[in-house]
């Protein structure tokens, strides 16, 4: 379960708002917090005890989650008003527990807490749809586990709340891009039934397709672990990741850096690495430059090693799931290489088989080697792959802030330099021209083209149109650019899977 | 336009993937080159367009809900407008878009070779799909990017700074590995390149120290060995006791001194008594979990599923096809070969057993050896002159080592329980003879099979055999299968109009199919009607000769009787295939037929007869009552009516064709 808390930072309803003190201020609170030495709304997650004192965990808002952190009592502004969960809310889940129907009206009021989720909650401009009163709603209420309450009804409702002076009223009002489903009136009622079904949807989706993404509301909102040995570094996890539950007192764990075996005994860690004989990953190396290597690994092969790199990039991937076991996907991990071994870069993972046609599922540089090109080069292996497949490929969504931008950078080039060679030569072009030489899929092609405004449409034709701004931005970027990935080296065919090895593994 | 109307709403969300949304007013209208258009029509109102949507879609892999990524009004929708400001840029576009396909060709321009006012003002400003999860799309950070792009490169999203270590990186990693020159090709997993997968702790170091302490200086237990005990008393535990933590069963010693025994060395086991109850407390402390701490995997309790440190979880194997026989199949060879290699280990193991047991015996023997070597010395020393028997093997033990066999060959079962004779009878006549046993054999047999076949009359008491000719009887000839027997109804005629219906022997209508309500059914059965022909039914063959020809071959039909008409029958009667002269055809001739007579009256007498007759008619014939029995003899005075009766008379009359 989630830890108890506001599910985001700017939640609407009615708030109360009032001061707090140190002590009084408690989870699910909206306070001012001071970040870079600006006031920010940040919501408190989680609070501790340490020998300076309380911490506070807070997430602020519009920031993501890898920014939160835990404050001291000196950060937080308590001359403003702090905004309190509203009260009403608990007082609901009693009475829902005891199967009370309470009036349609105070059951609007009421947010779910823990099932609410940050989609719905982030805009604060939302308004919604009229709350025609449907008489079997308390019924469906009523049936509800309070754990299975819907997580968009309440948040739908909510809404309501907040753009309307009594709910009850139609009024369609301007609707924020909700692309949670179920935003229509009509399906607002329905919710609550609908969203213990779209549940096992979900994990019916998990269990049978290779899906990696999973939704962040199901997974622990808090940090767990706050410092890694690792290598010749120390990182700092960006989100939970489903370590062993003690790791989350460690000040410190050390993860080895070969086999990512991970220790909380700094002693543990010492005999182990005087055993661990692994230098490199545990696969066949298939690609080889003077800079980096790639390894093809197995996830059904190679279980406790690909078990621990997905540990391992969870603490930097929000949207990864390890609900499920790594079997169905290859990892193909990036490494460079000097006297004491191959030390991981990066990796990014491929389902054996995906039905959605994705050529990732996850991909990840770690921090100490983000930044300098490595992404880029991760992202270029992908789609050297593509090529050798003969398919077209793209990464499985959601993508992460991060992963937007490596990739439109990846996507933007790589357009621009064909476009150009068009251009010179006077050639016209197809969009699926352009994925195709590209590996890439068509809507990636012409999403890219659009963030770069790029298509044209006049007088009734598509045009494509290269901004000198582009060019220029190009050019500066080749000179940087150092590495590539040379295809003639990559030693790869497309592994093949019989139906007997995927599920006996012989 | 959907909805019509022209009224202009927020971006309805339909529903897409959620079975029920077409219920409430969500549907979808058209859809071309993974664009979907949608329509909502709010249930409370219905009919008033709440809003439409010409954007992507795309499923989420993770919630199987339809996600709208980007709302791109495209052509035709000039009117849908969110309240975000991308979206208020677009309010004043009046142009209508072509739809764009993939496959259209495109110019390529670079900007200054077209209008930069044009340029300017055409360009697509539609938010684009950002596949990044909605919640997150408007984060702050991320954001700034993406306005920059294009504008600046140095704006990057913050994320917390990894620091260098401050441990001796060379202490931890002290192994250098040379470069191979070629590339890597490695299926080892982490358990094989680690070796003992228990790691000593602080606390281990701690107790070992003192343990140490306590030890002679010879016997000390080194930290390998440690580890080495302590694995073997997890792994022990991990498997005896999997649920430990829970009915905080503890694995007993003795369950860990297979494992032990295993690691084969005299130094540990020394020690392992006490590191077991190092070990038992330590696990006591952990409330009997492993000192190692684990990942938490699934239990199957309801707990499991929000508890977002449960990981790792087994994916439901793909339903395939039920039980391939091919995967049975080599299921099974696998099994096989497991025993079969399982089989040969043990044979490898008790071979090794065996040599060792021999290799005790030998030194046992060189010891008896060199005790009988010093007797013997004594004996000569202090001048003993016994026998030397007891300094060589017994004999009879050497003769009872061979009869042993003998007698525990496989006697006849009677036998068996007779170990030892009273009578003190030769051992011959214990042994059986060949013959005998064959003989015994036989008779065994044959009563085996008397008793069966006894046993088989038993059973079948009170019943009739059946089965005993096990082919029904066959009716005639076996049917030719390309002859069917042709079966003719006559078919109901179909019922009159309904104006005539009115009439009581109005046709009964066909009722083929309903075989429990015969119809008498009228045969027809061609030419053939007499009553044997039915056993026999006339049958038709068709087939197709040269030249593509339809024959239709007949069987069975009984032909009609031949008309013996008169002037048929005797159609070929004077033909003659042969010139066989000596062989002249006898022809049968009815000496009474009337065109017979006719023709013979018609034929004048010879002379000679004729002349006799006239002078002495009377003389040859007495008038009227003389009736002569053979008239030729006698000179014929009669007319020539009455002479042609005669000549007929004496038919048959054999007569020889003049040729």
């Amino acid at each position: 379960m989630s830890p108890p808390g506001e599910a985001a930072v700017g939640s609407e309803g009615p708030k109360i708002l009032r001061k707090a003190t140190p002590d009084t201020l408690s989870i699910g609170c909206i306070a001012q917090v001071i970040k870079d030495g600006q006031h920010r709304r940040a919501e408190i997650l989680s609070i501790k005890e340490t020998k300076s004192g309380r911490q506070f965990y807070c997430n602020f808002d519009n920031f993501n989650k890898r920014l939160d952190e835990w404050v001291p009592v000196a950060r937080i502004d308590f001359e403003k008003d702090v905004e309190w969960p509203n009260p009403d809310k608990d007082k609901q889940k009693e009475e829902k527990k005891s199967k009370k129907t309470a009036a349609a009206i105070s059951k609007k009021q009421q947010t779910s807490k823990k099932n609410q989720k940050r989609v719905s909650k982030r805009e604060q401009s939302i308004a919604s749809e009229d709350q025609t009163p449907h008489p079997w709603t308390e019924f469906v209420d009523s049936q509800q586990q309070p754990q299975q309450k819907s997580k968009k009804g309440d948040a739908a409702e909510d809404r309501a709340i907040a753009s309307l002076e009594v709910g009850g009223t139609p009024g369609v009002g301007p609707d924020e891009m909700e692309i949670d489903e179920d935003d229509t009136p009509a399906n607002v009622a329905k919710k609550d039934s609908l969203t213990p079904f779209s549940r096992e949807q979900e994990i019916e989706k998990l269990r049978t397709s290779g899906s990696m993404t999973q939704n962040p509301a199901e997974i622990s909102r808090i940090r767990n672990i706050s410092q890694v040995e690792f290598g010749r570094y120390v990182l700092f996890p960006w989100y939970f990741s489903p370590y062993p539950e003690v790791f989350a007192q460690e000040d410190s764990i050390y993860i080895c850096e070969f086999c990512l075996s991970y220790y909380a005994d700094l002693k543990s860690f010492a005999r182990h690495r005087q055993k661990c004989t692994l230098h490199h990953p545990p696969g066949n190396e298939i690609y080889r430059d003077d800079f980096v290597s790639f390894f093809e690994i197995d996830g059904r092969r190679q279980r406790t090693w690909c078990r621990n790199l997905c540990l391992l990039s969870k603490m930097f991937l929000d949207h990864k799931t390890l609900y499920y076991d790594v079997d169905p996907f290859l990892f193909y991990v990036m490494a460079t290489r000097d006297d004491k071994g191959c030390h991981l870069i990066g990796y990014f993972s491929k389902e054996k088989e995906s039905t959605d046609g994705y050529n990732v599922a996850c991909i990840l540089t770690l921090p100490q080697y983000q930044r300098k090109g490595y992404g880029r080069l991760l992202i270029q292996f992908s789609y050297e792959l593509s090529k050798i497949e003969g398919k077209l490929g793209s990464p499985e969504k959601p993508l992460s802030d991060l992963g937007l931008l490596s990739y439109r950078q990846y996507w933007s080039e790589m357009i621009i330099d064909l476009l150009l060679k068009y251009g010179e030569r006077e050639e016209p072009c197809t969009i699926e021209g352009i994925a195709t030489h590209l590996a890439m899929t068509t809507q990636d092609v012409e999403h890219t083209l659009q963030a770069l405004k790029m298509q044209v449409y006049h007088k009734g034709e598509h045009k494509i149109v290269i901004p000198e701004k582009l060019v220029s931005q190009r050019e500066k970027s080749r000179a940087k650019q150092k590495r590539l990935i040379d295809p003639e080296r990559i030693q790869w065919k497309p592994p093949v899977f019989t139906a007997s090895s995927r599920t006996w593994a012989w | 336009m959907v909805g019509g109307g022209g009224e202009t709403g927020p971006i309805a969300v339909g529903a897409r993937g959620v079975p029920k949304s077409a219920k409430n007013g969500a549907g979808r209208v058209g859809r071309g080159n993974n664009r979907e258009l949608f329509f909502c029509v709010c249930g409370a109102r219905p009919g008033i367009l709440l809003g439409a949507a010409l954007g992507k879609w795309r499923m989420h892999t993770h919630t199987g809900r339809a996600r709208l990524l980007s709302a791109r009004p495209v052509g035709g929708f000039p009117g849908i407008l969110p309240s975000s400001p991308p979206y208020a840029a677009m309010a004043t576009r009046k142009v209508r878009y072509k739809k764009l396909n993939p496959k259209t060709v495109l110019p390529v321009f670079r900007e200054d070779q077209i209008d930069p006012s044009e340029y300017e003002s055409l360009t697509n400003e539609a938010q684009i799909a950002t596949g990044v999860e909605q919640a997150e799309e408007n984060e702050y950070h991320l954001q700034a990017v993406l306005q920059s792009a294009g504008v600046a490169a140095d704006k990057e999203i913050p994320v917390p700074p990894p620091q260098e270590s401050s441990l001796n990186y060379d202490e931890f990693y002290s192994q250098k590995v040379s470069k191979t020159a070629t590339y890597i090709r490695f299926s080892q997993t982490v358990e094989e390149c680690i070796g003992c997968m228990y790691d000593m702790t602080e606390e281990d170091v701690v107790f070992l120290k003192s343990y140490n302490q306590k030890q002679p200086a010879s016997s000390k237990l080194s930290e390998d060995d440690f580890e080495k005990i302590m694995e073997v008393y997890e792994e022990t535990a991990f498997i005896k006791t999997p649920f430990a933590s829970i009915d905080q069963t503890v694995a007993s010693y003795d369950e860990m001194l297979q494992g032990l025994q295993e690691l084969n060395s005299a130094n540990t086991m020394n020690h392992a008594k006490e590191i077991y109850e190092y070990w038992k407390s330590r696990r006591q402390a952990l409330g009997n979990k492993p000192l190692h701490p684990t990942l938490k995997f699934e239990t199957h309790a309801e707990s499991d599923d929000m508890d977002p440190y449960v990981c790792f979880r087994r994916r439901e194997v793909r339903q395939t096809r039920k039980t391939r026989a091919r995967d049975v199949q080599s299921a099974d060879k696998l099994k096989r070969l497991r025993k079969e290699l399982d089989d040969g280990r043990q044979l490898v193991l008790a071979a090794h057993n065996r040599e060792l047991l021999k290799y005790e015996m030998l030194k046992m023997d060189r010891q008896i050896f060199e005790l009988r070597a010093s007797l013997k010395e004594q004996k000569v020393r202090l001048n003993i002159k016994t026998d030397d028997e007891d300094l060589i093997n017994q004999k009879p033990q050497k003769r009872k080592a061979p009869e042993a066999p003998a007698v525990q060959r496989p006697p006849p079962p009677a036998q068996l329980r007779m170990p030892g004779r009273p009578d003190a009878r030769p051992t011959e006549h214990d042994l059986s003879q060949l013959a005998d046993r064959l003989a015994e054999k036989e008779n065994e047999l044959r009563l085996d099979i008397e008793k069966k076949v006894q046993n088989h009359g038993e059973w079948n008491r009170n019943y009739v055999d059946l089965t005993r000719g096990p082919l029904s009887p066959v009716h005639g000839p076996r049917q030719d299968p390309n002859f069917r027997p042709a079966k003719t109804q006559y078919l109901m005629t179909p019922p009159a109009s309904a104006s005539s219906s009115v009439s009581l022997d109005e046709p009964v209508p066909m009722e083929l199919d309903k075989p429990e309500n015969p119809q008498p059914v009228v045969r027809f059965r061609g030419v053939a009607q007499d009553e044997e022909s039915r056993a026999n039914p006339p049958s038709y063959r068709r087939r197709i000769g040269r030249l593509n020809r339809l024959w239709i071959d007949r069987r069975g039909l009984v032909s009609p009787p031949r008309e013996t008409s008169a002037d048929m029958s005797d159609r070929w009667k004077y033909d003659q295939s042969s010139d066989d002269e000596d062989d002249m055809p006898v022809y049968e001739v009815d000496p009474f037929e009337t065109r017979a007579l006719k023709f013979r009256a018609s034929i004048p007498p010879p002379l000679w007869l004729t002349n006799r007759a006239i002078p002495n008619p009377r003389a040859v014939m007495p008038p009227n009552q003389h009736q002569q029995p053979h008239p030729i003899p006698q000179p014929p005075i009669p007319p020539p009516q009455t002479q042609a009766q005669q000549a007929v008379a004496r038919a048959p009359t054999q007569v020889k064709p003049t040729s």
